[in-house]
């Protein structure tokens, strides 16, 4: 086993780091081709996200030691290794299967059981397949950490439990209201990064009367284009209220934008029509109070933030048994790849031994004119039992040898002793 | 054919008792083949249920379907049962069971205390009149008790809503809008096929009438002001919510199915304990030694 990696994660560096060590797609693509100029027998998958830059290599023989990928990284960036040295970490061997493994299943990410992750292992290998730098080690552990990552998301439900604010507040809650949203009025309040999150989310889920209300009508008009809303300005606010379904708030308001006493004038209007407001805001753009009225169902960001903890708890349960899954397939790879590498020494062993047997039998069978059809069968016989005999130890104890995680060494000695080339 | 022919109404309640179970297994515990379980012991139970009916069909000597009170509740039983299995199967991670069984189970209990009752006579000339006046009442039942569902449903999302509790990965209910929608058609189709039911009660009676003068119709039955009642609670709910928007949506509608199946409990509970001219117990002496439908044959002066 001759993969490893060398990168830096959310665990080891800052974010600083971070970004200095990140590829963007070109500059990945640009990375791989200059890896192989310079190591052009052995293979690489790299793999840049915003938590991680990770590269994998791996060789069938003498592999770039892990100080001159950590100096290919560094250079690639202009950076001098010293400055990040202390920042970057490496794996080896089943270590690094485990890591890759892990990492795909998402269990090394920073939001533990996010569903992005394994498109990106995904893409990266894709990439490196396109630029050729990919080879029978990385094609085999990277094909295989896409399996895992789909078993783990099959086996357990770590992917299950939104953890995002505006992931729970749609998911969690107005989806529990709402069985449709294309024919809902949606409101946007705010045109911040929360509010454009959540309306991603909605979007998702089929959101089509989206309108955006903010104190600047610029900054509302310049949501609304991006996500085929409509902008109105702030004057507006009551009306829109009145007939909204669905109500997202996060602006930076200091003291609540609407009172119960403004509720309390649209109400009738309302004909007490389900509404579900989503205040993420910190403060709260709406008077609790608002809640308690007849068809309100009003959430703020402690009480999403309530759940999200909630459901990052119920992820972090199902870690052991996500856990159990990348163990047994990292063992089994890790044997399966054991397995294919001392095969090639076996079958040169039994070719050298049958090709010797094969010399000796015909001289003994030339010497001997007068033995008979029988006899020269019983010879050819006793023959391949004696090699049969001398070879099984020897091949039970390397089979044996293949299952252990550390290698003792015999298949190297094999090579030397009977002076098997590749 | 012969194992078919021995399918007893045990067989299937234990199948709908095992779904239930499993159902609210799913309160505890999270399991991979539940799903496959409970539709296979869903689909199962109706299987049974259905050879269960074709046989007694068979075997019945009775003029016309529905032709006893027993015979009602197995195949109002057996509708809302199907609903179930339709349900499950659109919405296998949606905990309906937990709602609609009890229903199912309760209405073949029903049936079991129910075995005793006399079929309904039905003369050949009325028993269009009497299929329409069963098959409307049972379904008006069935979509009462449908709606009763949804609106326990309703009001168990609703107050977790209310209380901001995270949505449970084992114990889902569908949305409100959903359940609202549902409660608000339970509500307005059951007021129609009680009206049904009602009206083709009264046309027997007047056929009855015009044959034999003797036979009166059966305001004092029981069972008539019963079901009376629970019509114009249906036809008052339908009319409060066309007059009034905010009675169409929310808890309003669940209440008020609740109090539909509240009018359906007082009718069935009128049927099992009170004497009354609709296929009454046998030697009794309000219609049942006859073992007369009132609306069919009516009650004699």
């Amino acid at each position: 086993m001759k993969l490893q990696m060398v990168g830096c994660s959310h665990h080891t560096a800052s974010v600083e780091v971070r970004e200095r060590l990140a590829f963007s797609p070109q500059q990945a693509a640009d990375a791989l081709q200059r890896w192989q100029q310079l190591f052009p027998h052995a293979e690489a998958v790299l793999l840049s996200t915003c938590n991680r830059t990770e590269l994998y290599t791996a060789a069938s023989e003498s592999p770039p030691s892990h100080h001159e990928v950590a100096e290919f990284l560094a250079s690639f960036h202009n950076i001098p290794l010293p400055e990040v040295f202390d920042e970057l970490f490496e794996q080896s061997g089943e270590g690094a299967v485990r890591h890759l493994f892990g990492v795909a299943a998402s269990l090394d990410s920073m939001v533990v059981g996010e569903g992005q992750i394994v498109a990106q292992v995904k893409q990266a290998y894709d990439l490196a397949c396109s630029r050729r730098s990919t080879g029978p080690i990385t094609h085999d552990a990277f094909q295989a950490a896409l399996r895992v990552a789909k078993r783990v998301g099959t086996e357990t439900t770590i992917h299950h439990r939104r953890v995002s604010v505006a992931s729970v507040a749609v998911a969690d809650f107005a989806r529990q209201i709402f069985e449709r949203f294309d024919n809902k009025e949606v409101l946007v309040i705010g045109a911040g990064e929360t509010a454009e999150e959540t309306l991603r989310y909605l979007v998702d889920e089929g959101a089509k009367r989206l309108t955006v209300v903010n104190r600047s009508l610029d900054r509302a008009t310049d949501l609304a284009r991006r996500w085929s809303a409509t902008a109105r300005p702030w004057s507006d606010l009551s009306a829109l209220m009145t007939a909204a379904d669905l109500v997202v708030s996060a602006t930076g308001a200091t003291e609540a934008i609407f009172a119960l006493d403004d509720f309390r004038r649209i109400e009738a209007q309302r004909f007490q029509r389900t509404l579900c407001v989503l205040d993420l805001a910190m403060p709260r753009d709406f008077d609790p109070a608002i809640g308690e009225c007849i068809g309100v169902y009003l959430y703020s960001i402690d009480d999403l933030r309530e759940t999200c903890e909630a459901n990052r708890r119920a992820r972090q349960r199902e870690w052991p048994a996500a856990e159990k899954i990348i163990d047994e397939e990292a063992s089994r790879f890790v044997s399966e790849m054991r397995h294919r590498a001392s095969a090639p020494t076996i079958q040169r062993l039994r070719a050298t031994c049958d090709e010797l047997k094969s010399v000796e039998l015909q001289r003994l069978l030339n010497k001997l004119n007068d033995a008979d059809v029988r006899d020269r069968e019983e010879i050819v016989m006793a023959f391949d039992r004696l090699v049969n005999k001398i070879l099984h130890l020897p091949m039970t104890t390397l089979r044996d040898d293949a299952e252990q995680p550390h290698h003792t060494g015999l298949i190297d000695a094999l090579k030397r002793l009977f002076q098997l080339r590749d | 054919m012969n194992a078919l022919s021995g399918i007893s109404i045990t067989c299937f309640s234990a199948s709908y008792a095992i779904v239930l179970v499993l159902e609210l297994s799913r309160l505890w515990f999270r399991s991979g083949v539940r799903g496959m379980l409970l539709l296979a012991f869903a689909a199962l139970g109706l299987f049974t249920h259905t050879v269960y009916l074709v046989n007694e069909a068979a075997r019945s000597t009775a003029s016309a379907p529905l032709s006893s009170w027993r015979d009602w509740y197995i195949v109002a039983a057996w509708v809302l049962a199907a609903v179930y299995v339709y349900l499950a199967a659109a919405h296998p991670r949606q905990s309906l069971g937990v709602f609609l069984l009890p229903l199912v189970i309760a209405l073949i209990v029903t049936a079991h205390f129910l075995a005793d009752r006399t079929p309904f006579p039905q003369s050949d000339a009325l028993r269009v009149w009497a299929t329409v006046h069963g098959m409307a009442l049972l379904l008006g039942t069935v979509v009462v008790s449908l709606g009763f569902a949804a609106g326990v449903m309703y009001l168990v999302q609703d107050r977790r809503l209310r209380l901001k509790r995270p949505l449970s990965g084992r114990f889902r209910l569908p949305s409100l809008e959903w359940l609202d929608r549902i409660n608000g058609r339970a509500l307005v189709v059951s007021a129609l096929l009680l009206s049904v039911g009602v009206l083709s009660g009264v046309v027997l009676n007047t056929l009855n009438h015009r044959r034999d003068t003797n036979i009166a119709f059966p305001w004092t039955d029981p069972v008539v002001w019963t079901s009376g009642l629970l019509l114009l609670w249906l036809v008052a709910v339908s009319i409060f919510g066309a007059v009034y928007k905010p009675a169409r949506v929310g808890r309003k509608v669940a209440y008020l199915t609740l109090g539909s199946f509240a009018f359906l409990i007082m009718v069935l509970a009128v049927l099992l304990f009170a004497p009354s001219g609709h296929g009454g117990k046998p030697g009794s002496n309000h219609g049942g030694g006859r073992g007369a439908d009132s609306s069919a044959e009516g009650i004699r002066r």
